[in-house]
């Protein structure tokens, strides 16, 4: 029998990932230029946004909602029990806990949370739809089916998602100052200056941007995978999960990247 | 018509197609048959324009489908109706959107208009009284007619059928090749079906091409497919008993 020396081996597997990727992103790119062609009827796309703006946006907002209440909240515990040093005034816990939420935690944390719960619906949502054969019937009537299905799924994701964060913000903010006002931790007329003191608007925009940033790659990176899933229910279930661990991982990568660029 | 010249197509080192050559006429139920795996719908989708050829060429009438652009691509898909092996009707939408799909698009009739055509297609094929439902509510049978009464709704000058009757009781095939026949004959279009039951090979079939291995060893009517001399279609008929009784 022949045997492959190990390092050999080990060369042949690092050939193939990096081939593997390369595919894949040149597929991607692919991918992306049909789904930005001009829809074939404009009266459609608008009905298909407004369809999936409530789908993917609109139905988010209870979680996104819920969570940021307590993140809020949390942050605000575990500020002041770090700064307990009686030189600080206690104004800081306010204004450290806005600056988390308004700089990190309202759109790094919610798109995350949007990969889940986003991702898996979109990718689920067309990877059936490939199985069953369902987007080969689409084409074959003319229809460029990536741009029906993918491009209302991206815009609205991506236009909509910065006012989800938003929300997210003043609930976050919200959440701080029930647990302000429930435990009186910091004297709430503290907590509140600290909410106004320094505040850079320029951040706001950061966020936002971030946030859409986040959510193209939730939206186009999901879909990809569903668009291109193989092999029955198992493929549509391994779409699904590929879809979110790519995304997380990008949502990370471009947080560091955005932030460098943005901030310094 | 459709004409298939010297098409191969492989997948890595496998030949799925070997030089297939062959022409199907407007008016008849063409079909394709052969055994699981010979290569029936990879023909089938490269006919359709789903997979790319390895060689060869494919025309639809006077026009090569290689040398068709994207927006041309598109075009002549306009003129194709399609029903797939599991149907493929939308989830998303109810059997009257369904069949009024390709309509939104491709047309500029009103709502009335469209709904009009819908209803016309659903009758044709004999499903009234579920326009409301969802793909779920229904049958395999039902769910196979709304994907021909959605296949037929923009008067297309082909149909391509991938093995309209798999999954379906025998009184319900035969319901859908005799619907499949005559709205061939009806609307004059070029209708290629893929399949490998018997049934509807002996009672539709005008015209047959025998796959095996990737190859078109026969081709032929259902008046002399139980004459044949072809080992390969001989050993295919014997698998149906009623067949092999009859020619032994």
């Amino acid at each position: 029998m022949c045997r492959i020396p190990a390092s050999q081996a080990v060369r042949m597997v690092r050939c193939f990932m990096i081939k593997n990727f390369f595919e894949s992103v040149g597929r991607y790119c692919l991918f992306l230029k049909m789904v930005f062609r001009k829809p074939e009827k404009w009266r459609i796309f608008w009905r298909q946004f407004v369809m999936e703006a409530d789908k993917l946006v609109l139905s988010s907002i209870l979680i996104v909602a819920v969570i940021s209440v307590f993140i809020g909240g949390v942050l605000v515990i575990q500020t002041a029990s770090n700064m307990s040093n009686p030189m600080l005034d206690r104004m800081y816990v306010g204004y450290m806990v806005r600056e988390s939420l308004v700089l990190e935690f309202c759109s790094t944390m919610v798109a995350l949370l949007l990969a889940g719960k986003m991702g898996s619906n979109i990718a689920s949502e067309i990877g059936s739809m490939r199985i069953s054969e369902q987007i080969d019937a689409m084409d074959m009537m003319g229809v460029n089916s990536a741009g029906f299905l993918v491009l209302p799924k991206i815009l609205s994701s991506v236009l909509l998602s910065p006012f989800l964060m938003l929300l997210s913000m003043a609930l976050g903010i919200l959440g701080g100052y029930l647990v302000v006002e429930m435990t009186e931790i910091i004297p709430t007329a503290k907590y509140i200056s600290g909410l106004r003191y320094s505040f850079n608007g320029f951040y706001i925009f950061y966020s936002c941007f971030k946030m859409s940033l986040f959510c193209f790659f939730i939206s186009s990176i999901s879909a990809f995978n569903g668009y291109y899933a193989r092999g029955g229910s198992l493929g549509v279930g391994y779409s699904s999960t590929k879809s979110i661990v790519t995304a997380s991982i990008l949502i990370l990568m471009f947080d560091l990247i955005v932030t460098q660029l943005m901030l310094y | 018509m459709i004409r298939v010249e010297h098409l191969n197509k492989s997948f890595g080192t496998f030949q799925v197609l070997k030089d297939i050559s062959v022409e199907y006429e407007p008016g008849k139920c063409n079909m394709i048959i052969g055994k699981s795996g010979s290569g029936k719908t990879v023909l089938l989708k490269n006919i359709m324009g789903l997979m790319q050829p390895d060689s060869g060429e494919i025309w639809y009438g006077d026009r090569a489908l290689s040398s068709m652009d994207y927006h041309e691509r598109q075009q002549q898909r306009r003129n194709v109706g399609v029903l797939f092996q599991g149907s493929a009707i939308f989830d998303f939408a109810t059997v009257l959107d369904n069949v009024m799909f390709p309509m939104e698009f491709f047309t500029d009739w009103s709502r009335a208009q469209k709904i009009e055509r819908a209803r016309f297609c659903l009758d044709r094929v004999e499903v009234t009284g579920v326009e409301d439902r969802y793909p779920a509510e229904l049958s395999g049978g039902m769910q196979k007619r709304v994907g021909i009464a959605r296949a037929i709704a923009l008067n297309p000058s082909f149909l391509f059928c991938d093995e309209p009757n798999s999954g379906l009781d025998p009184h319900t095939s035969i319901l859908i090749d005799q619907l499949i026949s005559e709205l061939t004959s009806e609307y004059n279009m070029t209708t290629i079906i893929n399949t490998h039951d018997m049934n509807s090979i002996l009672d539709i079939g005008d015209r047959i091409g025998f796959i095996d291995g990737g190859r078109m060893v026969w081709q032929g009517s259902k008046d002399d497919i139980l004459e044949t001399d072809c080992p390969e279609l001989k050993e295919f008929l014997r698998s149906n008993t009623l067949i092999r009784n009859i020619i032994g």
